[in-house]
């Protein structure tokens, strides 16, 4: 899109209240996202060229719901005799002097809609990859090639999974309608973790030629943003937006100049982000204090004394650790007890460490994967065992799928292995 | 995550889909191909001429040296690729064994390296 930052912004926060709007109206979901897309795109052709109209959220759905009008006729043309028109607006009704209500804002019915499209793009049925494609499309208001980019797929591959997304949604019997109370929990979490997914596909990806997946993580604190600001006494959604914010605060340090990843450890501090962390120190301090516990609350306290430490060397371990006992208690995965042994690590020593690692081999769900081989090659380094650390580091690197993972690691070994032909020689 | 599925002919392999049952060959391939289309797993894929059109370089002191013919003989030659974006390692697994070659030659499934990655 062209028009800078500001533009896209706008057109992106208006996209779903349009969106909602009209699939409240007109409930044929696939086809209502079909003509707010393609209203987006007329706007990003006019607006830079004609102005910004003085209420661009009503042109956008008076152009969306035309679009929609149009393809339904057309459709209606062509199968006279089905009842594809259960849902339009009779005929000969004209859009431009369509009721009044929808044009102007009702901020209550907009946050309504924006939450009911959250829930219907990550509806359970869908996979993962459909579920993101979806919601950075109708939740998000990027255009498939926008997203097709960031996934470095090409935009037909995206285009085919954004419209299978939307076929499944009619297969489930979904429609356009907020999600009954007693379901909200269980469809909250879904929604937490495609967010969790959007951003950290943007957070992984090294600067340079991969920028565009950066603004994955953008989008993500955006969306966790609008979530938080429609459901603020959920403390699992201030959990995840403070733990975007605190693991975001560190993207300037977590990177060297020629793209190769710098340990936590090792992250010059003073070029973490203040604001951020100030903000997301904030959110989750309030959220412990009043929301029942969850996982990404205690994933976004780590992150905050982490960040609370001036100099690594100065990190509350103890508290950490204390922690990851409780989040292995709450959501126990092997990802979180190999973290868990890293702080065990560093607070009762690498030989404690080494059990749990141990223990962890025996878990198909881990044992080829790449990460314990590194957390056994940091363990194994912290307790002196150089030529042993090396082995893992190498084998870790192997491993991983990672260019920039593969560098750090292969460069581990080579540190010790160096360090070690400094010695005996 | 993407994988590329190395696609492996023998010295049989045309004449396979040129004799009885090689429709149905082509025919299960094509469906497939088909499927991870709707599916958005499709990335690309191509097909390789015969071996016997391969030329080899090497340099020596930064001269190449070029020869006819593949660098190795083999009873099992690369034949071509998809890559395929999809959910889980098993799902990469599966679509390989649904490819005819993976009943007469073989299928490998190698993961491609992503420049993403995180801190540790």
């Amino acid at each position: 899109m062209t028009g800078g930052p500001a533009f896209e912004d706008l057109l992106r926060t208006l996209a779903p209240q349009v969106l909602g709007a009209l699939a409240r109206r007109h409930r044929d979901f696939a086809a209502a996202e079909d003509a707010v897309q393609e209203a987006l795109l007329a706007a990003a052709l006019q607006w830079p060229d004609e102005g910004v109209p003085d209420n661009p959220r009503g042109w956008l759905l008076t152009v969306a719901t035309r679009r929609l009008i149009d393809r339904l006729r057309s459709e209606q043309a062509q199968r006279r005799r089905e009842e594809t028109a259960a849902a339009m607006q009779p005929p000969g009704e004209r859009v431009a002097r369509g009721p009044h209500d929808d044009h102007g804002t009702d901020a209550a019915a907009d946050d309504d809609d924006t939450l009911t499209l959250l829930f219907l793009c990550c509806h359970p049925a869908l996979s993962a990859p459909s579920q993101l494609a979806l919601t950075l499309r109708a939740v998000g208001g990027l255009t498939t090639g926008e997203i097709a980019s960031a996934f470095l797929v090409p935009e037909a591959t995206m285009a085919q999974r954004i419209s299978r997304a939307k076929q499944s949604i009619k297969a489930a019997g979904a429609e356009f309608a907020m999600v009954p109370q007693p379901e909200r929990g269980e469809r909250i979490a879904v929604v937490l973790h495609v967010l969790y997914l959007i951003f950290n596909e943007g957070y992984t990806a090294s600067s340079g030629p991969h920028l565009q997946r950066g603004e994955l993580t953008r989008e993500g604190i955006r969306l966790a943003r609008e979530l938080h600001r429609l459901l603020p006494e959920d403390g699992e959604v201030a959990g995840l937006l403070s733990l975007m914010l605190l693991t975001d605060a560190r993207r300037a340090a977590r990177t060297a100049s020629d793209g190769s990843i710098v340990a936590l450890a090792d992250q010059d501090r003073g070029r973490w982000n203040e604001d951020a962390i100030g903000e997301g120190t904030a959110l989750i301090s309030a959220a412990l204090a009043r929301a029942p516990l969850g996982p990404y609350q205690l994933q976004a306290a780590i992150a905050a004394v982490h960040a609370e430490a001036a100099d690594a060397r100065d990190t509350d371990w103890r508290q950490i650790l204390a922690l990851y006992v409780l989040l292995d208690r709450l959501a126990p995965n092997p990802i979180v007890t190999l973290n868990h042994a890293v702080a065990v690590a560093m607070v009762h020593g690498p030989q404690a460490a080494l059990r749990m690692l141990d223990e962890l081999e025996g878990d198909e769900r881990i044992a080829g994967h790449h990460r314990l081989q590194a957390v056994r090659g940091h363990v194994l380094e912290m307790d002196g065992r150089d030529a042993a650390a090396r082995e893992a580091y190498r084998e870790a690197a192997r491993r991983t799928t990672s260019i920039p993972e593969q560098r750090y690691l292969e460069g581990r070994a080579a540190r010790l292995a160096a360090g070690a032909a400094e010695r005996d020689g | 995550m993407k994988y590329m599925l190395l696609i492996y002919d023998n010295a049989n392999t045309r004449e396979m889909f040129a004799a009885d049952g090689g429709e149905a060959m082509a025919a299960d391939m094509d469906a497939l191909l088909e499927e991870l289309t709707q599916s958005g797993e499709l990335i690309g894929g191509e097909a390789l001429a015969d071996p016997s059109n391969t030329k080899v370089v090497r340099t020596h002191d930064g001269v190449p040296a070029i020869t006819d013919g593949p660098l190795a003989e083999a009873k099992e030659h690369f034949g071509g690729y998809l890559i395929v974006d999809c959910d889980s390692p098993e799902r990469a697994t599966e679509i390989a064994g649904r490819w005819p070659n993976a009943s007469f030659a073989a299928m490998e499934v190698r993961p491609l390296m992503d420049g993403s990655g995180t801190e540790m």
